[in-house]
């Protein structure tokens, strides 16, 4: 063992190390009887592939630096505590595992993104099963490949402002991640992307972060699927992203002005399929999108099911469920460039004397309530009203306001989804 | 003290007096006869008394009581309207039970004077909705009777009964007149005016012309029947007034 | 009064029309839950014909009711009672068996098909417009001799809150819509009895919508239990200014 001098004697009674061969790994074990600097000794000790067990304890080192591939286990969730001084785990080799701690004592700062755990550079990092406690930004990484990320439970600081708030998971210029499981609360974004490629996003619950649940940018080639993400200030937000794929999801309760359950922007080649949205004031915004399916969802009782802007082309619905919304569809202009096919309208009165399931005549989705409303927001409180449904069912019957393309052939009779009570 | 005071009693519709500068005592034991065309003022000056028309100008006392204060006073006040009409699913005996209630009598649906003799007794059980005019006017005579009133008003009391209990009805009348009742009557058969007044009021234009006994009346015509001796009478004073002026 | 409002109601409870009113209210609400596929498009659709109805029946009813009483008031005026008494004794019995109509005919099983805060809301916004337009009615009633007239001013009055109103209202918006009336939307709404009754519902099901505001009056108001509060209140003030102005009218009225 070469240690520095005055480690020596805390190396010999906390750290033992079992040697099975003189190449093999070995496992170090840190405990919480000694004063400070076990955890970073340990590593300082440990050779490259070595696995250090972390002992229930409080270890209140400061950041760490983790420059070397290392498993660092901890047994019955040790607290990790960073002391406010920066970075808590700071990682900057490839293969490294964190995996059950309990981390905490980040720097908020307007300068540095300070984490919990933050990886920088290094490929195959694994985090998994940690807990990170009132952290700024809890996981950070950048220019990392192939990370795994699972089963951490991320919990933010409800009583922060804003601006001294920062993301939950925070990816930048990564590849291959997979982040699964985790539950992110109380942050700035829930999960946040930027410049991050064929990754995949599974199981994750994101609540009450303050602006979106999740976040992402310049991503593409990524997939979301079974996440929730609900009561967060400003619900989804994707953009300027490409060949995303979300299934399974589910939009809840994200409410505010400018909230929605997902804002696409400038998106191309999406697929969005079998997703849920409930109670959002708006559920799915579509700004600038080309070539996006959107299928088999169901929008329940949100304000605006979808909002679509009339600079969108191609984007295709169908299967979809449309029940309880306050407004079905609203739109800026006329988004003739879209299609609406085969869906389910809570609001469709016409009949299937063919029982074939679908209506025999084509429901317009757009009232021309919405689009009074669309000039003077302020009209909501008209809504369901004897007045502006006589206004609909006029426009319905005697189309003169609006876009005539823009109609649901196929209305289906029933919804895909069966009933629901929501 | 008289039973019934109106002084100075007014009531102006629109532009129009129904009635005006009423000046009248009525006394114990008195039947009155009001009498007059159809709009002369009868019916206003009832529901004056009433309290259910609000006077415009003067007032009205019942037993030294002002109409238009406290309703006690309409204890002492039994109605019999010209037309009555009940809650329609309400049966006779439950309306003599609130009006029971009402007054506090204590008395029992079969008690009280005409309820046996119109045969109403028989007919507790029966719906008002489905009443005829007649018996409709049997259940307003037992009410107006039933809390031995001191001023009793009957409006046009006999119209729509048969005979027989028309007789009964003009019976109950004497009776309770005999007892100290003021009675106000208004009929348009002078027989029944020549039979129960001890004074008639004729009002005409809402003016009272006059308020006499119908001896007062025949003997200043000479004629015998009230019903030749009252427009002979109106008459004269017609022209005593055009030769007045 | 419990005298008259004992009676009254008994005349009430017998009265066809109570009855036919209940099951034409339960025959609605059961025959919408069954006829759509889906529950909350049933109450959503319920609530409209609900919200247009109830002020509806309950106005017209009251006044024909108070019309055809009117002998039998009279009768009650000469006795001795205070006119206050006879009036608040009507009113409340005619209250009491109309809104047992709409609880009973379409609350509780609004309650049974759909659970939920929402029909909550639509019940008792039926309720409370109930009671506003029995006592709207019954000052129709009051104050007009003849029963015709007053049956056409409660249609009239009826057709002004459920359609009128909304369409001046969005007409103000149109031809405001360059000034900030913005803060002035959510009061001017409450001048309409129909109006509150409609907005209690929405903040139930429309809330996410609602929220979509940041005109500030919109959040304070639309912040969940308070708006329903809110508008209750106003509801309240909606059925004691009318009946207020009835009993004036009523102790000052001749037959």
């Amino acid at each position: 063992m070469r240690l520095a001098r005055p480690l020596r004697p805390l190396a010999a009674l906390l750290a033992v190390a079992w040697a099975t061969g003189p190449l093999a790994a070995k496992t170090w074990t840190v405990g919480p009887a000694a004063p400070n600097g076990k955890l970073a000794a340990a590593v300082a000790s440990a050779a490259p592939k070595d696995t250090i067990r972390v002992l229930q304890g409080t270890y209140a080192e400061g950041t760490v630096r983790i420059n070397k591939p290392l498993t660092i286990l901890g047994t019955g969730m040790p607290l990790i505590d960073g002391r406010g001084e920066g970075d808590v785990l700071e990682i900057t080799a490839s293969d490294v595992t964190i995996r059950g701690l309990r981390i905490t004592g980040t720097k908020i700062s307007n300068i540095n993104d300070n984490a919990g755990i933050k990886v920088i550079a290094a490929d195959r990092v694994q985090l998994t099963g940690n807990q990170l406690l009132r952290c700024f930004f809890a996981i950070h990484l950048s220019k990392a490949r192939n990370p795994l990320i699972e089963g951490n439970t991320i919990t933010g600081d409800p009583a922060l402002p804003e601006s001294q708030r920062a993301n939950g998971v925070h990816l930048w210029q990564c590849t291959g991640a997979s982040i699964i499981n985790n539950t992110i609360t109380d942050h700035r974004d829930g999960i946040y992307f930027e410049f991050v490629t064929d990754s995949h996003i599974n199981g994750n619950t994101s609540l009450r972060n303050n602006r979106y649940g999740l976040h992402f940018m310049f991503s593409n080639r990524d997939s979301y699927a079974h996440n929730l993400f609900q009561h967060n200030g400003a619900g989804v937000a994707v953009m300027y992203s490409k060949e995303v794929d979300m299934r399974h999801n589910s939009f809840i309760s994200n409410r505010g002005a400018s909230a929605y359950g997902i804002l696409f922007k400038e998106i191309n080649d999406v697929t969005i399929d079998s997703n849920r949205f409930t109670d959002n004031t708006t559920a799915m915004l579509v700004d600038g999108c080309n070539r996006m399916e959107a299928k088999g969802n169901e929008f329940r009782s949100n304000g605006w099911a979808v909002r679509l802007f009339s600079n969108a082309t191609a984007c295709n619905f169908s299967a979809n469920t449309f029940a309880g919304n306050t407004f079905d569809l609203a739109t800026n202009g006329n988004p003739v460039y879209n299609t609406f096919n085969g869906n389910y309208w809570d609001r469709y009165q016409g009949y299937d004397l063919d029982r074939n399931g679908t209506g025999d005549v084509p429901f317009r989705p757009l009232s021309l309530f919405a689009m009074v409303n669309e000039r003077m927001p302020y009209a909501v409180v008209l809504s369901r009203s004897l007045l502006t449904s006589l206004m609909d069912q006029a426009e319905r019957l005697i189309p003169s306001m609006t876009p005539e393309g823009l109609a649901d052939d196929k209305p289906l009779m029933r919804p895909p989804h069966g009933k629901s009570h929501l | 003290m008289a039973r019934v005071i109106f002084e100075n009693t007014g009531k102006q519709y629109g532009a129009m007096w129904a009635l005006r500068g009423l000046h009248a005592r009525f006394e114990p034991g008195e039947t009155v006869s009001v009498i007059g065309p159809n709009g002369s003022g009868k019916t206003t000056l009832i529901k004056c008394l009433l309290g259910l028309v609000h006077p415009s100008t003067g007032s009205i006392q019942v037993n030294g009581q002002p109409v238009n204060g406290d309703p006690a006073y309409r204890h002492q006040v039994g109605h019999m309207p010209q037309i009555s009409r009940f809650p329609n699913e309400l049966k006779i005996g439950q309306l003599i039970d609130l009006m029971d209630d009402i007054r506090s009598s204590g008395m029992d649906r079969a008690q009280g004077p005409l309820v046996k003799e119109l045969g109403v007794d028989a007919m507790m059980d029966k719906r008002l909705g489905t009443l005829s005019g007649g018996q409709r006017q049997k259940v307003s005579a037992v009410l107006a009777f039933r809390y031995a009133p001191t001023v009793l008003v009957l409006d046009e009391p006999t119209a729509g009964l048969d005979p027989l209990s028309a007789e009964l009805l003009l019976a109950a009348v004497r009776d309770i007149k005999r007892s100290g009742c003021t009675v106000l009557i208004t009929s348009h058969l002078m027989e029944e005016v020549e039979a129960l007044a001890d004074r008639v009021a004729y009002l005409q234009e809402g003016r009272l012309q006059f308020l006499l006994s119908p001896e007062e009346i025949t003997g200043a015509t000479g004629l015998q029947r009230l019903s030749k001796a009252i427009p002979a009478l109106l008459t004269r004073n017609a022209k005593a007034h055009v030769e007045s002026v | 009064m419990w005298k008259v409002y004992k009676y009254t109601l008994i005349d009430l409870a017998r009265n066809k029309f109570v009855g036919g009113w209940l099951l034409l209210l339960l025959a609605i609400t059961a025959g919408l839950f069954q006829l759509e596929d889906q529950p909350v498009k049933a109450m959503l659709s319920l609530s409209q014909v609900l919200l247009a109805l109830v002020p509806l029946v309950s106005c017209i009813f009251a006044i024909v009711y108070l019309y055809d009483a009117l002998e039998f008031t009279e009768l009650l005026a000469v006795q001795p009672l205070h006119r206050s008494k006879i009036l608040g004794g009507q009113l409340l019995a005619l209250s009491t068996a109309l809104a047992l109509g709409a609880l009973l005919g379409a609350g509780l099983p609004l309650l049974i098909f759909f659970p939920g805060g929402a029909s909550l809301t639509l019940a008792l916004a039926c309720f409370m417009l109930t009671l506003v337009f029995t006592a709207i009615g019954a000052l129709i009633a009051i104050k007009n001799r003849e029963k015709a007239r007053g049956v056409g001013l409660g249609l009239v009055i009826w057709f002004l809150f459920v359609l009128v109103y909304d369409a001046v209202l969005l007409w103000i918006m149109f031809a405001f819509s360059d000034y900030p009336i913005e803060p002035w939307i959510v009061p001017l709404a409450a001048l309409d009895p129909i109006d509150l009754g409609r907005i209690m519902v929405l903040l139930k099901v429309d809330l996410a919508a609602m929220m979509g505001y940041s005109g500030a009056i919109y959040e304070k108001f639309f912040g969940n239990l308070r708006g329903i509060l809110v508008a209750m209140a106003a509801l309240a003030a909606w059925v004691a200014v009318p009946s207020a102005v009835a009993f004036k009218a009523f102790r000052k009225k001749d037959f």
